[in-house]
């Protein structure tokens, strides 16, 4: 099978069972390299290396790209109504089952830090959860959410519709640090 | 912004027993994957004419970029930036050396041309960032920068070029247009 280049995304079609499976460790390969090379490049930076940082953004970004077309294979862009459900669906199996279950390993082997970083996203996944369902609620009907800011906490992904808290609920970051979308 | 401020909250890196640092490579693989998944459903919010969802998606991705950040600090997998390019040079040859060449023999032997495609995409680009980390680890172990010069990346298939871009790209044809330029 000769190997096509065409100069549009990867589309879905049927994968063998095998093709599937690896295409998964692609993506969350490929997810895992971004995150990693946005983190190294927030270091280059606080390094004194603004051009290296430039570097892993760049390439962050490629690796974005890859993590797209795997996904767009694996047919795993729908309508923004399924991905509303889609995205409900993780944010409710993280706070139901994985942070719980992770932290229980955590407290049982005094790890701390470990027990904070859990604390922190699982603290956000819920306000995730409850934004998600809201939406897909508004998308059953047709129309798009109301416009307006939405407010993270760069510390533990606090987030919130309109205006920032004084201090974040979760971590107590000030809220003139919260980055406005 | 507040280095100090930021360097008191976050989670610290500790020495984890292997099944704490278990969950947490596996949490910082969810969260990664949510992030990436979450960007992907911006774009098609836009598309779908709901520019609102689309920055709800957008602002949850970088929630969850955060705590991915966490999860990797917590691990010790941050460290000074000579290393990192280390890390990043390694991870990079797994996939050119290893991991795509295998995927697209499976792909090929059940005749998943988009699956091959998507994987083909994908290790070309790693060939150029292996080569990219490579040169800039050699700089930073002398404690300089690499060169202040342009970044830009397809936005179909992730060519990853420093300096001019090319009329085409030249992995999947793409024109000169498609090419999101960090500057």
């Amino acid at each position: 099978m000769s190997e096509p280049f065409m100069n549009t995304p990867p589309k879905p079609e049927k994968l063998g069972a095998m093709t599937e499976g690896y295409l998964k460790d692609a993506f969350a390969g490929e997810s895992q390299a971004s995150q990693k090379y946005l983190a190294f490049s927030a270091k280059a930076a606080a390094d004194g290396l603004p051009n290296v940082a430039r570097l892993f953004e760049a390439v962050a970004y490629a690796e974005s790209t890859h993590a797209r077309n795997h996904l767009s294979v694996l047919g795993g862009i729908g309508s923004t109504a399924d991905n509303l459900q889609a995205a409900f669906g993780g944010e409710t199996f993280e706070i139901t089952e994985m942070y719980p279950a992770y932290d229980a390993v955590a407290a049982l082997q005094g790890a701390t830090e470990a027990r904070t970083s859990i604390r922190y996203a699982k603290a956000a996944e819920q306000d995730h959860q409850a934004l998600y369902e809201a939406t897909r609620e508004t998308v059953e009907t047709g129309k798009d959410m109301a416009a307006g800011a939405i407010r993270v906490c760069p510390i533990c992904g606090h987030t919130v519709i309109g205006g920032a808290p004084e201090e974040c609920p979760v971590c107590g970051t000030s809220g003139q640090y919260f980055r406005e979308f | 912004m507040a280095d100090d401020v930021f360097e008191k909250k976050l989670p610290a890196p500790a020495e984890l027993n292997p099944m704490t640092d278990e969950s947490l490579r596996a949490a910082f693989a969810g969260e990664s994957q949510a992030a990436e998944k979450y960007l992907v459903f911006a774009e098609q919010a836009e598309e779908d004419g709901f520019p609102n969802i689309a920055r709800l998606f957008r602002a949850i991705s970088f929630a969850e970029t955060r705590h991915a950040r966490n999860h990797l600090r917590t691990m010790g997998g941050i460290n000074r930036t000579a290393d990192n390019l280390q890390t990043a040079y390694e991870g990079e040859s797994f996939e050119v050396d290893e991991m795509y060449p295998a995927y697209r023999e499976i792909a090929r032997t059940q005749k998943n041309r988009e699956a091959l495609r998507s994987m083909s995409y994908a290790m070309k680009a790693e060939v150029d960032h292996k080569r990219m980390y490579s040169d800039a680890r050699e700089r930073a172990l002398k404690g300089d920068d690499i060169a202040d010069q342009p970044v830009s990346v397809c936005l179909i298939c992730g060519h990853t070029v420093i300096g001019d871009v090319p009329d085409k790209c030249p992995v999947c044809a793409a024109g000169a247009k498609y090419y999101r330029a960090f500057d």
